[in-house]
């Protein structure tokens, strides 16, 4: 589960500091149970992407208390943030596929820090490339890929080590109907195996088609959360 | 459960598809190129300090515990209360330094030796018109203290004249000499070992700048701040193995020429110059063992001594960096 208490953020925008710097969230607080799932709402600028972040752990929030999967972000050691980010899978909105490697081992990359042995990882990596339908594409490197294609990537690595946590910066943008819609059935499935997700969008008709708990942000403060 | 794997297929696994891409990130032609030179300068100086450490035990254990002792008109009997002896002057001080207390070797010089001695004054011609003094070697044995002094005194009632020159003087002198060169060299592979590691944690700036993206993404994907030092370290101390190798091959004939050149201070028989091109086979392995034994040592140790500083430099800077992260 995960648990926000007034929690707030500033960016330490450079040349900005202390009570200069953008505030990006404001006493933030809501709770997710273990295999909820959360629709993440709000006009860019809003936040959301903030609070993917401090939930993603690459940033630390700069007020309030959080905690994550069991785990006090704020008493947590560096290698305990460690193991409890390799619980945690991301879409992030622009993908961030690694450039020189292949579809596969960008794909298989959660995995091997895992320390997973090869086999596993390549029965893994081939099923959820058949999943994705890219099991032809596994040589390609990124670049090489349209949008929808990095996206299917960039989810596949999200999910392949079967996360506990799972977020999600608008993951259907570049995806035809089609593939925006298997991409929620197995959402579904997850949760229902209990990864708690959150999913940030501005797809209304697929918050219409797939009625969910729902988080609302405005100006990095929580509107709505219900 | 997955039974782990073992070390080397784990690391060939990373090294393989982790996206740090390490070829790129520490080249593999500037840094072995830097520490091979830098190898080169801090085996110089430590052949320098070896030199210097020999040289300083050589001049206190040799030449410090030696006495010189004098003795004119050595061929005239002695006189013992206004009695002509049958014992010559030089026989009766030589009679006397053998009984001294820790004398380990008396030797008075013959005329080739003394000839040479005198040969840069008075050439090689050894026909003196004049008489010259008995030049006797007292040899002490080792830790001995000897009383110059009332040696002097003693060895004048016998043989009236004779000197008595203590060597330990400009022993000690010789020997602070050395012990300064010896902290000189010393502070010269400081400051080489210094620059390596300025160097080595520059490249390794350099490196993370450059892979930015790639560590911040595996950093966000659960990799330990160990596992990132670790990758780049293992780069770095190879190629700082490979630099040290290169530079270690560089300064041995070098090491060989300073060697034979300082040979006669130090009383070692210089290495046999090769008759012919194929004699440098057996010639390498004489090399070796024509350098002081210390030095070998440490010429073999310089090449995993840049790979342990190319890697604790590494750990060091790459764990810093990965601070700024959360």
């Amino acid at each position: 589960m995960i648990r926000l208490r007034d929690v707030g953020f500033r960016y330490d925008a450079a040349g900005a500091s202390g009570a200069s710097a953008p505030v990006a969230l404001r006493q933030i607080s809501f709770e997710v149970p273990q295999g909820g799932f959360r629709w993440l709402l709000g006009p860019s600028g809003a936040g959301k992407s903030s609070l993917l972040r401090l939930l993603a752990l690459t940033a630390r929030p700069t007020s309030g208390t959080l905690e994550i999967l069991g785990s006090s972000v704020a008493q947590a050691r560096r290698a305990a943030l460690a193991r409890l980010r390799r619980r945690i899978g991301v879409v992030h909105q622009d993908f961030r596929l690694l450039p020189d490697l292949p579809v596969f081992d960008n794909i298989a990359l959660p995995l091997r820090l895992q320390h997973r042995p090869e086999d596993e990882v390549r029965d893994e990596v081939h099923s959820i490339l058949d999943w994705v339908g890219l099991a032809s594409r596994a040589t390609a490197r990124p670049p090489q890929l349209s949008g929808g294609e990095q996206q299917r990537v960039a989810i596949a690595r999200a999910v392949i080590h079967r996360p506990a946590l799972l977020l999600a910066d608008e993951p259907t943008n570049a995806l035809d109907e089609y593939q925006a819609n298997r991409l929620m059935e197995l959402f579904r499935d997850l949760s229902g195996l209990g990864t708690t997700i959150l999913v940030a969008t501005h797809n209304d008709a697929l918050i219409r088609r797939y009625p969910a708990h729902e988080l609302e942000l405005a100006q990095g403060r929580l509107l709505r959360d219900g | 459960m997955a039974e782990r794997p073992g070390l080397f297929t784990r690391w060939n696994q990373a090294r393989r598809a982790d996206g740090l891409a390490l070829r790129r990130a520490l080249p593999d032609r500037l840094l072995p190129l830097l520490v091979a030179a830098m190898t080169v300068l801090a085996a110089l100086a430590l052949a320098g300090a070896t030199g210097a450490q020999i040289l300083s035990a050589r001049w206190s254990n040799g030449a410090a515990s030696m006495l010189t002792i004098q003795v004119p008109d050595p061929d005239t009997p002695t006189t013992t209360a206004g009695t002509t002896t049958h014992l010559t002057r030089s026989d009766a001080v030589l009679a006397a330094l053998a009984d001294s207390p820790g004398a380990s070797r008396v030797h008075r010089l013959d005329k080739a030796e003394l000839g040479a001695l005198l040969a840069p004054w008075l050439g090689q011609d050894h026909d003196f018109a004049l008489t010259l003094p008995a030049i006797i070697e007292l040899h002490m044995a080792a830790g001995t203290q000897t009383d110059a002094t009332a040696l002097a005194r003693r060895l004048a009632a016998i043989a009236p004249g004779t000197l008595v020159e203590r060597n330990a003087e400009w022993g000690e002198r010789l020997g602070r000499l050395a012990d300064s060169l010896h902290s000189c060299a010393l502070l010269a592979v400081a400051i080489v070992a210094g620059i390596a590691v300025v160097l080595i944690a520059a490249t390794t700036r350099a490196g993370l700048a450059a892979r930015r993206l790639p560590i911040e993404l595996i950093h966000a994907m659960g990799a330990t701040d160990g596992y990132i030092a670790g990758r780049f370290a293992r780069r770095t101390a190879l190629l700082a193995f490979i630099g040290g190798l290169a530079g270690s091959g560089l300064a041995l004939p070098i090491l060989v020429l300073l060697s034979r050149v300082a040979a006669p201070f130090a009383a070692a028989t210089p290495a046999p110059t090769p008759a012919s091109s194929a004699d440098w086979t057996m010639l390498a392995h004489t090399l070796l063992a024509t350098l002081p034994t210390p030095l070998v040592a440490t010429l073999l140790a310089l090449a995993p001594a840049a790979a342990l500083i190319g890697w604790l430099t590494t750990q060091a800077t790459v764990r810093a960096w990965l601070r700024n992260l959360p």
